[in-house]
């Protein structure tokens, strides 16, 4: 698969506060990462990077085959207005926007997407509700139809599953997983490591000022988890006891 | 009573404010509703009073021109806006309190110029407006300024629903996100304008807001939200200007947003989405024709 991203000694943060430096990496297409770290350590300043809406301090980064004229993107919902007098088809239909532009009329073929993003995220039963009556689970999986609507070579996830029970979680990592095998690339930003350990190619860890990429199993030792401040010691020996227990034995 | 109607009808400064408020009705509603869903309501009532010192400086050097009134306005308004966005960037102040600061200092300038320079125009009038004073370039500011606000909103309004609904998707979307907001401000600020003789630099906002507010309790979509906040606005408008009419000493501006406010009271009793949905809700309901995972969270 070829390299959508390539990224070079990069250094992030804002005037006064670098966050984290010499960060080198590419996200090639058909694969997925995640992006790990404590609060604090930069990792929504990395994603509002990918979408061009901060510059970095240093490094570079390159698109090998030009940067995508579009970011499928799934913010976190802090500022998602859910009493807004919209109905779940509409909001799905916002990922075709750029598609049918500001007087444009949806074409058949537009409809026909919206239909089977919905049916692909499992809420086509209730796309003539209001927002206001949805779930939190059912807001989530909206959300990600509107990602199968942005249909980009590259989708972002800013903490997809902080709100999401079990079975909506389960349905939406398959969804990823359908995205990896159609060639997209996958950024996901997580705070639990149970979801990330089978399902990613790669991560990268933020914190304690460093970044570190690599594939799943490299970076995630409870070693760098540590010392990343993305665990403390107690709860790395809790959740790594084979390797706390041969560190002892050393 | 018919008679008095027909005859109310007979005038042609009754004729006049009906047109003006008809053609006002169509273009604050969109800007109104708007305010509302962006949660900037209090913001707009903010705005009106700050663009009073404006209006009125335009008024004492150029008289009641359109023209002067328009450019004092829309400068008041821009210079409320920048030191208001100013002391909550650079200052400990937060936008609410900056916000009120500087509309009350607006004000109070307002009121102070127009009574040190002798106007002639009663104060009342100039806060609570007259049905007397459409002439005709009012009419031509308002026409305009509907025209504007309407070809603007055809424009506007797919951007204006994204970044209402959820704004970081939407700057994340766009090169210049903040170029929508500063397009709805001055819509806002105009409308404002256009509304001030109607309804006076007081009573201005509140055709925009209640209308707005009282349709949110009544429809659950966007287009109906738009739609029903036109029809609150014009029955306001319509209603509020006959009990002006045969109470002479009421100024308009106060008779159609009193008129507005009992439209919002009567659907916060009955509308859908006011107590009347709570009242429904203590009868045994029927079961949902739409199936809701068991598993799944329950509403925030």
């Amino acid at each position: 698969m070829a390299d959508l991203l390539k990224i070079r000694n990069l250094a992030l943060g804002y005037p006064g506060l670098t966050l984290f430096r010499g960060l080198s990496m590419d996200v090639t297409q058909g694969t997925s990462l995640a992006v790990l770290g404590a609060n604090g350590s930069g990792k929504s300043t990395f994603v509002k990077m990918l979408l061009n809406l901060i510059d970095p301090l240093a490094g570079k980064l390159s698109w090998p085959n030009g940067r995508p004229s579009e970011v499928g993107y799934l913010a976190q919902l802090t500022e998602f207005d859910r009493r807004f007098p919209l109905r779940v088809r509409d909001l799905v239909a916002m990922g075709a926007w750029k598609g049918f532009g500001l007087r444009g009329h949806l074409s058949a073929e537009t409809h026909d997407k919206i239909t089977s993003a919905l049916e692909a995220t499992g809420v086509l039963e209730i796309a003539d509700r209001s927002l206001h009556t949805l779930s939190g689970g059912q807001l989530q999986r909206a959300l990600f139809a509107r990602v199968i609507m942005q249909d980009t070579p590259l989708i972002l996830l800013d903490e997809p599953f902080a709100a999401v029970d079990q079975n909506t979680e389960a349905h939406l990592l398959t969804l990823i997983d359908r995205w990896r095998d159609e060639g997209r690339a996958v950024i996901l930003v997580v705070h639990d490591l149970s979801s990330v350990l089978d399902r990613c190619d790669h991560v990268l860890l933020l914190g304690g000022g460093t970044a570190s990429f690599g594939p799943v199993r490299d970076i995630l030792t409870p070693e760098r988890l540590v010392s990343q401040k993305y665990l403390s010691e107690s709860q790395a020996a809790w959740m790594f006891p084979e390797a706390s227990r041969e560190a002892a034995h050393d | 009573m018919i008679e008095l109607l027909i005859e109310m009808w007979s005038f042609a400064f009754m004729q006049r404010a009906i047109v003006a408020t008809t053609v006002l009705s169509a273009s604050v509603a969109p800007v109104g509703t708007f305010l509302v869903l962006r949660r900037l309501s209090l913001a707009g009532e903010a705005m009106a009073h700050a663009i009073t010192p404006g209006v009125v400086i335009g008024f004492v050097v150029a008289g009641l021109s359109v023209f002067s009134l328009l450019i004092g306005g829309v400068i008041a308004g821009g210079v409320a806006a920048v030191l208001t966005a100013l002391l909550a960037r650079k200052t400990i102040l937060r936008s609410d309190a900056s916000l009120a600061s500087i509309y009350l200092i607006a004000l109070a300038a307002g009121i102070f110029i127009l009574s040190a320079a002798g106007s002639a125009v009663p104060l009342k009038s100039f806060l609570f407006g007259s049905i007397l004073g459409i002439d005709d370039a009012s009419m031509i500011l308002i026409g305009a300024v509907a025209t504007v606000t309407l070809v603007a909103f055809a424009f506007l309004l797919r951007p204006l629903i994204i970044s209402t609904c959820d704004p970081v998707f939407f700057e994340a979307q766009t090169k210049r996100p903040l170029l929508v907001e500063q397009a709805f401000m001055l819509l806002l600020v105009l409308n404002l304008i256009a509304a001030f003789k109607t309804l006076g630099t007081l009573m201005a906002v509140g055709l925009m807001i209640l209308p707005a507010t009282t349709a949110r309790y009544w429809s659950s979509t966007i287009t109906g939200q738009l739609g029903l906040t036109f029809v609150f606005a014009l029955s306001s408008c319509w209603v509020g200007l006959t009990l002006s009419y045969f109470f002479p000493e009421t100024p308009s501006g106060p008779a159609i947003v009193l008129t507005a406010g009992g439209f919002f009271l009567v659907s916060v009793l009955l509308g859908p989405h006011g107590f009347g949905v709570r009242l429904r809700k203590t009868t045994p309901q029927s079961t949902s024709s739409i199936v809701q995972t068991p598993t799944e969270k329950s509403p925030q």
